[in-house]
C-alpha cells in the first residue's frame, strides 16, 4: 500500500496504530531496561526504589559479587555442556529418524508416524517419567539430562514434513549414481534441508538453554546444575535471607541488584544469538509450507 | 541378444494394473522414444528399466543379464530427470562428479572425466557455478553431463525438455540428437510430445493405457499408423478421421462418408464387407486447395483460417464433421477465404475399422 | 534452492506411495519381507535409535502409570506393588486441594483464553497497518524477544519488578500516593500477574502465525477494495479479518484442546504457599505431592486423570481443526 494514496482518515489510522505498536514495544522492552539499570545501581538506591530507567549511584558491585561466585561459573559451563551436547544428541536422533519416516518405501510407516505423534497427545506425566529416570539410574546425571530430552515429536514431524517435500527425483538421481541411504541423507537431503535443520537446531538450543524444571528435579549435585537452576536458587535464597539484605546492602549491592545482575549475565548469550535466530524462527514456526 | 530387452513386463500397484505386459527389444546404440498421453505407462516403464520401480512380472534384460532384482546403481544405466534433480548445494563440477565420487573413483580421474564431459557439453566456463545461477538450457546440459560422465550402457530420459520454453526445447532437442550421434549410447527417451518423438527417434513406441499401440520408425508411424489411436497421436494437426461405412460398386470398394463417396483400392480385406462402419483417415497435409493430378475434390464449408506463415490451417465443415487441412500459403492468404472445395490425394488415404480402430489399409498391415 | 516441482514428479510420489502395498506376484510374504529388508535395511537402522528412545523415555513411563492403581513402594517396584483399584482416585476426588487445583487450572486457562488469545491477533492486525518497514521490523524484533527468555528469568524479572520495597511497580504507585502492595503474596493478584506476564512473553511471538496468514491474503482483494473506495479500517474488518478467520479458529481450537496445560513451570516459579488458593494448578499439585512429598501413586493417579482429560480434549480439537483446515488456506 502506498502512503500517498492514503486518505486523511487512513493516515490518521496508520499513525495511531504505529503509536500503539510503539507503546507495546516499549512496554515489552522496559522490564529488560529496568533490570539492566537495577543491576548497575547501588544496593541503597535499589532498596529505596529509586531506580526507574537508568542506574542510580552506578556501581559494578553486584556483578563483582556474582562473578566471584565459583558456582556461577560452574553452572554457566554446565549450561553450555547441556546446550551443545543436548543439541548434538537431538540432531543425531532426529535427522536419521525423520529421514526414515519420510521414505515411502518404509514399511509400517503409518504405524511409526502414529507411534511418534501419539506422544504429542498423551503423556504419562511427571511421576512415571521421574520414576523411570530413577529406574534407569539417570538421576543426578548430566548424561541423563542430555539423553532424556533429546527427542520430541514436534521436531521429528517438522523435519519429516520437510524431507517429504523434497522431490523424489533427488533421491532417485542419487540412487542411480550409486548412493546408499546414508549417502542420500548426508550428501543430498541434509544439504537440501538446511533451513529446516537450522530451525530445529535453534529450537533445541533455546529449550536447552532455558531448561529448568527437570534439571531442578533430577539434579542434586551443585557441580551439575545449569545456570537456570543456579539463578533460581540465588533468587529465592536472596529474597528469603534477611541477614543478607542487612549485611550486604552496606557493601553496595542488595538482593535486587544481584538478582538483576545474574539475569543480565544469563540473557546476554541469548541476545548475542538472537539476531541469527530471528532469521529462522519466523519460518520455522510455520514450517510445513516452507518454500525457498 | 544384446541391448535392452523387455519381455512381457507388467506393473501393478495393488489391484491397479498400469502396464499390461510390454514386449520391446532395443538394439545397441538405438534411440528409442516412448510416447503417449499422460498416464499411458511410459514413465513407469522407463522407471522399471531404471530400477526405480519394481517389476511386477516379466523380465528385463540388459546385454543378456536379467535386471529385475538388480539395484539401480548396478544396472549401468543413467537417467536424466524431468526436473533435472541437480543438487542446489553443489556447483556444476561437483554435480557432474557426484556419481563418480560416490563410487570412489580416484580424484584425478574424476577431474579428467568432468573436464571431458564439460567440453562435450560446452560447460567448461560454468563448472564453478551453482545450478541456481544457470539458465534452463545449461541446467539441462548439466543433467546430461551427470549421466554421460559415468559412461553407462543405457541413457534414460524422462521428459527432459518439458521444463524448457519452446525455443530452447527445439535447440536442446537437436543437441540431444547430436550427442547421441557422437556417443552412440543406447537411449530410451520418454515424452508426451509427438514432435520430440518424431525428431529424435530411430524408432518410436506409441503407448496407450499401459499397452504398446505400435512400434516403428517415425516415417512408418506417420505413413502407416496401425490404428486410429496412433493416427490421431502422430502428426500435427492430427489426421482427420471421418466416419462412414463401406460400400461396393462394380469398380470395387467405396467408402461412403456422408454424401461423399471415396473410391478405395481393391483389396481382399474389403471384400464382402458392405455396410461395415469405417473411419477414413486423411492427413491435413495431404490436402490441397488447387487440383493436382489424380486428386478428387471434396466440398466443404470454410469455418476458420489459422495462419502459420508459410502454411495455413483451414478449419472446415464436411457434412457436419470437422475437417482440417494444412495448405501452403505462398505468402498470401487472401485466396483462401473463398475456398469451398479441397482436393485429396487418394493414394495417401487411410482406412480404419470403426469398431476395433485397426487399420484396414493394405500397406499399413504389411508395414507392421 | 531450485527445487522445481511438477505434476509428473508428484504423480510418481503417489505411485511410490502405492508401492508400499505392492504385493509380489510370486514367492511368499516372508521371502518378500526378507528381500525388502535386504534392500532397505539402512532405513530401519536409521529409524531404530529414535524408536528405542521413544520406547525408553516416553512409552515405558506409560507402563509405569499403573502405579495409579497400586499401593506403590519404591522397594517393591512398579510390578511388585499390590493393586488397590480406584482407591487413589477416590482419595483424589475427596481432596479439596486437588479439586481446587483443577478449578484453578481451568480458571487460569479460561482467563488466558479470554485475554491472552486475542492479544496476538490484535497485534498482528496492527503490525499489518504499520507502513514504515524498518520501524515495523524493529518493533517485531523486540516483541518476539521475551519468548526466548527462560521462565526463571521471566519470573526473576516479575519478582523484582513487583517487589514491595524496591520494585518499580510499587515505586510508581508511590508517586500517586498509593501504599505499597506485596503483590506476590496476595492470592487476588496472582492471576492478573500470571496472565499479564504470559501476554508480555508470548503475544509478540504468537502474532507470527497470524501475520503469516495475513501475508497470504490475495493482494488484489485490497486493490479492488481501494478502487471501491474502502478505507483501511473497513479493509481490516471486511478483508483481513474474514481472510484469517480460519487461522483464528484453528488456533482457538488448539488453545481449547490445551486447556489442561497451564505453563506450570512459571507457576512454580511465581507462586508461594500464600497464593496456592488461586495459583495451584494440577501439575504443581502433582509436583508437590509426588516429587516433594513422595506420594508417587496418588500423584500418578492425578497425572493420569490430567492426561486422559487432556487427551480427549486434544483429540476433539484435532478432529475439529482438521474439519476447519480442509476449507482453510493451510
Amino acid at each position: 500500500m502506498n502512503w500517498n494514496l492514503y486518505s486523511r482518515g487512513d493516515k490518521f489510522f496508520a499513525i495511531v496504530v504505529s503509536i500503539l505498536i510503539g507503546m507495546f514495544t516499549v512496554a515489552t522492552l522496559y522490564p529488560f531496561i529496568y533490570i539492566a539499570a537495577l543491576s548497575f545501581s547501588s544496593g541503597f538506591a535499589a532498596q529505596a526504589g529509586k531506580v526507574v530507567l537508568t542506574p542510580i549511584d552506578a556501581t559494578l558491585e553486584a556483578y563483582g559479587y556474582i562473578l566471584k561466585d565459583p558456582q556461577f561459573w560452574v553452572s554457566y559451563r554446565n549450561t553450555f555442556i547441556y546446550t551443545i551436547g543436548g543439541t548434538v544428541m537431538s540432531l543425531a536422533f532426529i535427522i536419521p529418524g525423520a529421514y526414515a519416516l519420510s521414505r515411502p518405501q518404509l514399511k509400517g510407516r503409518r504405524f511409526f508416524n502414529l507411534f511418534i505423534a501419539f506422544t504429542m497427545w498423551f503423556n504419562a506425566g511427571l511421576i512415571p517419567f521421574f520414576l523411570n529416570m530413577r529406574d534407569l539410574n539417570l538421576l543426578d546425571s548430566m548424561f541423563g539430562i542430555i539423553l532424556a530430552f533429546a527427542v520430541n515429536a514436534f521436531n521429528v514431524i517438522l523435519l519429516r514434513n520437510f524431507f517429504e517435500a523434497i522431490p523424489k527425483s533427488f533421491e532417485e538421481a542419487a540412487r542411480m549414481d550409486g548412493a546408499n541411504d546414508f549417502q542420500v541423507l548426508w550428501k543430498v537431503f541434509v544439504p537440501l534441508s538446511k533451513p529446516a535443520i537450522a530451525t530445529i537446531t535453534l529450537f533445541c538450543i533455546v529449550s536447552r538453554w532455558n531448561g529448568f524444571f527437570w534439571a531442578m528435579v533430577l539434579l542434586q549435585s551443585e557441580d551439575k546444575i545449569p545456570l537456570q537452576v543456579f539463578l533460581r536458587h540465588t533468587i529465592s535464597n536472596l529474597s528469603d535471607d534477611d541477614e543478607f539484605a542487612i549485611v550486604q546492602t552496606a557493601a553496595g549491592f542488595s538482593a535486587e541488584t544481584v538478582t538483576a545482575a545474574i539475569i543480565v549475565c544469563s540473557i546476554i548469550p541469548v541476545l548475542i544469538v538472537y539476531p541469527f535466530i530471528q532469521k529462522y524462527f519466523e519460518k520455522g514456526i510455520l514450517l510445513g509450507g516452507v518454500k525457498e | 541378444m544384446s541391448g535392452v530387452v523387455l519381455n512381457k513386463i507388467v506393473k501393478k500397484y495393488g489391484a491397479l494394473q498400469v502396464v499390461h505386459g510390454i514386449d520391446l527389444k532395443i538394439d545397441p546404440k538405438e534411440f528409442v522414444v516412448l510416447v503417449g498421453p499422460s498416464g499411458c505407462g511410459k514413465s513407469t516403464t522407463l522407471r522399471m528399466i531404471a530400477g526405480l520401480e519394481s517389476i511386477t512380472a516379466g523380465t528385463l534384460a540388459v546385454d543378456d543379464r536379467v535386471m529385475n532384482k538388480v539395484a539401480p546403481k548396478d544396472r549401468d544405466v543413467a537417467m536424466v530427470f524431468q526436473n533435472y534433480a541437480l543438487y542446489p548445494h553443489l556447483n556444476v563440477a561437483d554435480n557432474i562428479a557426484f556419481g563418480l565420487k560416490i563410487r570412489k573413483v580416484p580424484k584425478a580421474e574424476i577431474r579428467q572425466s568432468v573436464q571431458e564431459v564439460a567440453e562435450i557439453l560446452g560447460l567448461t566456463d560454468y563448472l564453478a557455478r551453482r545450478p541456481s545461477d544457470l539458465s534452463g538450457g545449461q541446467r539441462q546440459r548439466v543433467a546430461m553431463g551427470r549421466a554421460i560422465v559415468r559412461h553407462p550402457k543405457v541413457f534414460l530420459f524422462d521428459e527432459p525438455l518439458s521444463n524448457l520454453d519452446a525455443k530452447l526445447r527445439t535447440q536442446m532437442r537437436a543437441e540431444i540428437k547430436r550427442l547421441h550421434k557422437r556417443l552412440g549410447v543406447t537411449s530410451i527417451y520418454v515424452t508426451h510430445d509427438q514432435v520430440e518423438a518424431m525428431t529424435l527417434a530411430d524408432r518410436i513406441v506409441v503407448m496407450n493405457e499401459g499397452r504398446i499401440e505400435q512400434i516403428g520408425t517415425p516415417m512408418e508411424l506417420f505413413n502407416n499408423p496401425a490404428n486410429r489411436f496412433v493416427a490421431g497421436f502422430i502428426g500435427s494437426p492430427p489426421m482427420n478421421q471421418l466416419h462412414g461405412f463401406l460400400e461396393a460398386d462394380d469398380a470395387g470398394p467405396v467408402a461412403q462418408i456422408g454424401r461423399l463417396k471415396v473410391r478405395l483400392p481393391k483389396s481382399e480385406v474389403l471384400e464382402n464387407q458392405n455396410g461395415k462402419p469405417v473411419v477414413l483417415g486423411i492427413r491435413p497435409e495431404h490436402v490441397t486447395v488447387d487440383e493436382v493430378p489424380g486428386s478428387f475434390p471434396i466440398r466443404i464449408n470454410l469455418d476458420l483460417v489459422e495462419t502459420l506463415g508459410s502454411e495455413a490451417l483451414l478449419h472446415t465443415d464436411l457434412d457436419g464433421m470437422t475437417f482440417v487441412a494444412r495448405v501452403e500459403t505462398l505468402g498470401e492468404i487472401s485466396h483462401l477465404s473463398g475456398v469451398d472445395t479441397l482436393h485429396v490425394k487418394p493414394d495417401l488415404l487411410k482406412l480404419f475399422d470403426a469398431e476395433t480402430g485397426r487399420s484396414l489399409s493394405v500397406d499399413a498391415r504389411t508395414g507392421t | 534452492m531450485t527445487i522445481q516441482e511438477d505434476s509428473s514428479s508428484r504423480n510418481s510420489d503417489v505411485l511410490a506411495a502405492f508401492e508400499t502395498e505392492d504385493q509380489p506376484a510370486s514367492g511368499g510374504r516372508l521371502e518378500a519381507a526378507i528381500d525388502h529388508l535386504r534392500r532397505e535395511w539402512q532405513l530401519y537402522l536409521m529409524l531404530l535409535p529414535m524408536v528405542i528412545w521413544f520406547i525408553v523415555f516416553l512409552y515405558k513411563p506409560m507402563y509405569g502409570l499403573q502405579i495409579a492403581f497400586k499401593d506403590y513402594s519404591i522397594f517393591r517396584g512398579i510390578a511388585g506393588s499390590p493393586w488397590v483399584g480406584l482407591e487413589h482416585f477416590e482419595t483424589l476426588f475427596a481432596n479439596d486441594q486437588f479439586l481446587r487445583a483443577i478449578k484453578n487450572t481451568v480458571t487460569i486457562s479460561a482467563l488466558n483464553l479470554l485475554f491472552g488469545f486475542p492479544a496476538p491477533i490484535i497485534l498482528a492486525l496492527m503490525f499489518n497497518e504499520v507502513l514504515h518497514a524498518s520501524y515495523k521490523r524493529t518493533a517485531q524484533t523486540i516483541v518476539y524477544l521475551p519468548h526466548f527468555i527462560s521462565s526463571v528469568i521471566i519470573a526473576g524479572i516479575v519478582i523484582t519488578a513487583f517487589s514491595p520495597t524496591a520494585g518499580i511497580v510499587n515505586t510508581i504507585m508511590g508517586w500517586f500516593g498509593l501504599d505499597p502492595v506485596y503483590f506476590l503474596t496476595q492470592p487476588e493478584w496472582f492471576r492478573p500477574i500470571f496472565i499479564g506476564t504470559g501476554i508480555w512473553q508470548e503475544a509478540g511471538f504468537g502474532s507470527i502465525v497470524f501475520l503469516a496468514a495475513i501475508a497470504g491474503v490475495n493482494p488484489s482483494l485490497y486493490e479492488s477494495a481501494v478502487v471501491d473506495g474502502a478505507n483501511r479500517w473497513q479493509m481490516m474488518w471486511k478483508i483481513t479479518i474474514p481472510s484469517i478467520l480460519p487461522t483464528i479458529l484453528i488456533m482457538l481450537i488448539i488453545r481449547i484442546g490445551n486447556i489442561m496445560e497451564v505453563s506450570f513451570e512459571l507457576v512454580i516459579l511465581l507462586y508461594q504457599p500464600a497464593t496456592y488458593e488461586t495459583a495451584d494448578v494440577v501439575n504443581t499439585w502433582i509436583y508437590r505431592q509426588g516429587l516433594q512429598s513422595g506420594q508417587y501413586d496418588l500423584a500418578a493417579a492425578a497425572g493420569l486423570f490430567n492426561a486422559v482429560v487432556a487427551f480427549i480434549l486434544v483429540m476433539t480439537a484435532n478432529t475439529l481443526s482438521r474439519r476447519f483446515s480442509r476449507t482453510s488456506l493451510w
